[in-house]
């Protein structure tokens, strides 16, 4: 037995050893450096959303560092983002910004990629009084919690499909339509269908079918079968890049005919290179577009941005690296604005930001929303070689495309 | 004796001391305590009585959701707070706050044991893989049926009450540290003194044959009944008290985790040794500190290098860490090797 003790002893021992190690601090700024936290998703069920997140920062860190870096007090830093990986997992998410808090020292922090994920690290960083920048985090409910120091580029969930029941209900002449929605068990989608709800209210919409799909979903034969017996005017399905992939897939599959379909997360899973003419008619609420005529003297506007994007990663920047972008530009003007690394004098800086990048207008209410940029709604568009494109449709001011309603039957495609 | 009464004091008081030795890694701390309750709960279940359950995790979960629940319920309408994702905000008083936990944790423990009597009954009639992969369904389904329940915030999750502003910002830390190292000390001291009854002699019997057990006119489903409520109490509270420290409850990230923490659980017993007091302790550990080393030095690869662990772990410590000690040093565990007839016996061969 006295082996066993001595074993665990030693055990101990060398924990203490290894913590003690590993708890020499970094400091939030090093140098020249200017060092964000952010736990990104690089794996699990958010992972190709999380690279499109981490791929957006990284554009951005390298684009301001080489244009001249922040100036703050004279002298200039460079931005550096140290990474963890949440996989997906509000608790690790959680646990990750409690460590790169008290362990790393970090006293700014980027946003990770989902409103579930946020939800779980905002309390931590509002604890600590650490300012939060985030690009991916939706959910309405994060801007009634009365968090200061939690501050979002995009525009709450709720607004983002609330616009194509509006244009359905325009196009049906002004009188209430029937929906048809499935939602994935998710913060984000749920939020999505709260704002459905509303708009339905509203316009004196009916709901027919309200179901909710499962995380990891791949699918919604169910959903789709109801859909086919009922008829409804407008079919909305959120469920970030999984959802799009198999609502797609299987309305294709299955050849259910609806008048509209509304979506989110389109550009994200590619759906115009993936799927192609079975993809053609989706409308896809979007906080982004490169189309949009917005401009800023880092990226300069949406169209360069989508080609530097290309360059850098090989792939069309979808619109969750392009806000995750305007983070970083966000935190740079409020540094210089704020000529300190003083955590409140940062966080009031950012309050008061009210400024124009390549991603859209940003100013922020008093609960951290961004609501001076409108969600605006393309639809995939196919041409005659079969070549499809994401075009925007709403609102008007933007459109490059004239919406396609009611989409065609597939017996007629 | 003496030597037992000096580790078991002296592991207390580095319990107690710790957070302020490791003030960064309170919250790695803590979840470490977490995994060893839940790693020492599993062993009553597949180490001592050799039915390995997958559905441990349903009363984590459950118990997460209770002590969240029983803490907003008692001062705020719960359906309120969680209605669309938490959209209304009630700040609890640090007395409500407190109240709150403890009554919370009270129930997370009692219910969890509870249900876990309620299907025992058929749920433990289930032998071998049967009952295997019953029991993974239990954690699966509640974590399904969860993420549809409307009072308990459904797919938008359930924010746990916000730590009061009371003390340094360590505060929170410190008080989720300490609930979670009672739960451990008291898990330990609960099943040590089981072990060292008739109790544990009667599960390693539905172990190693239950119909003969039975033969002998032991009333095994009684005792594993009674096994699993054991397990259920303590899974419960810990279940409790990690929805409290993570601060955010999602149904099958969080609470009803079967894939990580269902999983976790098993492999730490195995790990360190399934069937001993010590194994699983040992093994939490180790495989908590190699996880969060994976974690920061593999970024993107962590689970590529655990599986490469679980492997290694298969291959060479079949019987876990414990089991590899006892056939090295089979005298340290009080096994007599008679030397004359091993070496007779080396002889023969």
């Amino acid at each position: 037995m006295k082996k066993i003790y001595k074993f665990a002893l030693i055990l101990l021992s060398t924990l203490g050893l290894i913590l003690g190690n590993t708890s020499t601090s970094f400091s939030k700024v090093e140098g020249d450096k200017i060092i964000l936290g952010a736990a990104v998703s690089l794996t699990g069920k958010y992972s190709s959303n999380g690279v499109h997140t981490q791929n957006g920062y990284n554009m951005a860190v390298d684009r301001i560092n080489s244009m001249g870096g922040v100036k703050v007090g004279g002298k200039t830093y460079k931005f550096d983002i140290i990474y963890y990986d949440d996989e997906s997992n509000p608790k690790r998410a959680a646990q990750l910004a409690e460590r790169l808090i008290s362990q790393d020292g970090v006293e700014f922090m980027l946003g990770p990629y989902s409103s579930g994920l946020t939800k779980a690290m905002a309390p931590v960083t509002e604890k600590y009084g650490v300012p939060m920048v985030e690009a991916n985090g939706a959910s309405r409910s994060l801007f009634t919690k009365g968090y200061k120091y939690l501050f979002a580029v995009l525009a709450p969930a709720n607004l983002y499909l609330d616009v194509a029941i509006r244009t359905a209900v325009e196009l049906n002449g002004g009188k209430g339509v029937k929906i048809a929605q499935a939602f994935e068990q998710d913060a984000f989608s749920q939020d999505v269908r709260l704002g459905i709800l509303d708009a339905a209210k509203e316009t004196g919409s009916e709901i027919i079918i309200d179901d909710k799909l499962p995380k990891e979903l791949n699918d919604m034969a169910a959903t789709l079968a109801k859909v086919k017996a009922t008829k409804p005017d407008v079919l909305v399905v959120s469920g970030h890049t999984k959802g799009a992939l198999t609502a797609i897939r299987q309305i294709s599959e299955m050849q259910v005919d609806v008048p509209m379909l509304a979506m989110t997360h389109c550009d994200a899973a590619k759906l115009s290179k993936q799927h192609g003419k079975n993809a053609q008619y989706a409308l896809c609420a979007s906080q982004w577009h490169k189309t949009l005529t917005y401009k800023d003297k880092w990226f300069k506007d949406g169209m360069t941005y989508d080609k530097d994007f290309n360059e850098m990663f090989g792939y069309a920047p979808p619109y969750q690296a392009a806000e995750s972008s305007a983070a970083l530009l966000v935190f740079k003007d409020a540094f210089e604005r704020a000529n300190s690394f003083d955590q409140k004098k940062v966080r009031d800086a950012l309050a008061a930001t009210d400024m124009q990048t390549f991603y859209g207008n940003i100013k922020f209410a008093p609960g951290g929303q961004n609501v001076s940029k409108p969600m605006v709604l393309f639809q995939v568009i196919c041409d005659s070689s079969g070549k499809c494109e994401n075009k925007v449709v709403a609102p008007l001011k933007w459109a490059s495309a004239k919406l396609i309603h009611p989409m065609p039957k597939w017996s007629e495609r | 004796m003496k030597k037992n009464i000096f580790l078991y004091s002296a592991l207390l008081i580095f319990g107690l001391i710790a957070p302020f030795i490791f003030p960064a890694f309170k919250v790695q701390l803590s979840i470490l305590c977490v995994l060893i309750v839940l790693a020492i709960t599993w062993n009553i279940q597949g180490g001592e009585m050799g039915y390995n359950s997958f559905g441990n995790i349903l009363f984590y979960g459950l118990g997460m959701y209770l002590c969240a629940s029983v803490q907003v319920g008692m001062f705020f309408p719960l359906a309120e707070w969680t209605e669309s994702g938490g959209e209304k905000t009630f700040v609890h008083t640090p007395v409500q706050f407190f109240q709150g936990i403890a009554v919370g944790l009270a129930v997370a423990a009692v219910i969890p044991a509870i249900v876990a009597g309620l299907i025992g009954y058929s749920i433990l009639g289930l032998r071998g893989h049967y009952f295997a992969i019953g029991t993974l369904g239990l954690g699966v389904a509640a974590g399904e049926i969860s993420g549809g329940i409307e009072i308990i915030g459904a797919g938008q999750g359930f924010t746990t009450p916000p730590f009061p502003n009371v003390g340094s910002l360590e505060a929170r830390g410190e008080f989720f540290y300490y609930c979670s190292f009672v739960a451990l000390v008291l898990t330990f001291i609960a099943v040590k003194s089981i072990y060292s009854t008739r109790f544990k002699l009667v599960l390693n019997a539905i172990r190693d044959n239950e119909d003969k057990a039975e033969a002998m006119g032991i009333q095994t489903m009684k005792y594993k009944i009674i096994g699993w409520m054991i397990s259920a109490f303590f899974c419960g509270l810990a279940g409790g008290i990690m929805g409290g420290l993570v601060g955010y409850i999602d149904s099958t990230d969080v609470a009803f985790d079967g894939r990580e923490m269902g999983v976790f659980m098993v492999l730490m017993a195995i790990l360190g040794g399934k069937g001993t007091l010590w194994g699983p302790v040992i093994g939490a550990t180790i495989f908590h500190i190699f996880k969060e080393g994976f974690w920061t030095f593999f970024l993107g690869w962590q689970y590529v290098a655990l599986g490469v662990l679980i492997v290694v772990i298969v291959i060479y410590f079949p019987e876990g860490i414990m089991g590899w000690l006892r056939e090295k040093y089979p005298e340290k565990f009080g096994e007599v090797v008679d030397e004359a007839d091993r070496k007779a016996q080396v002889e023969l061969k």
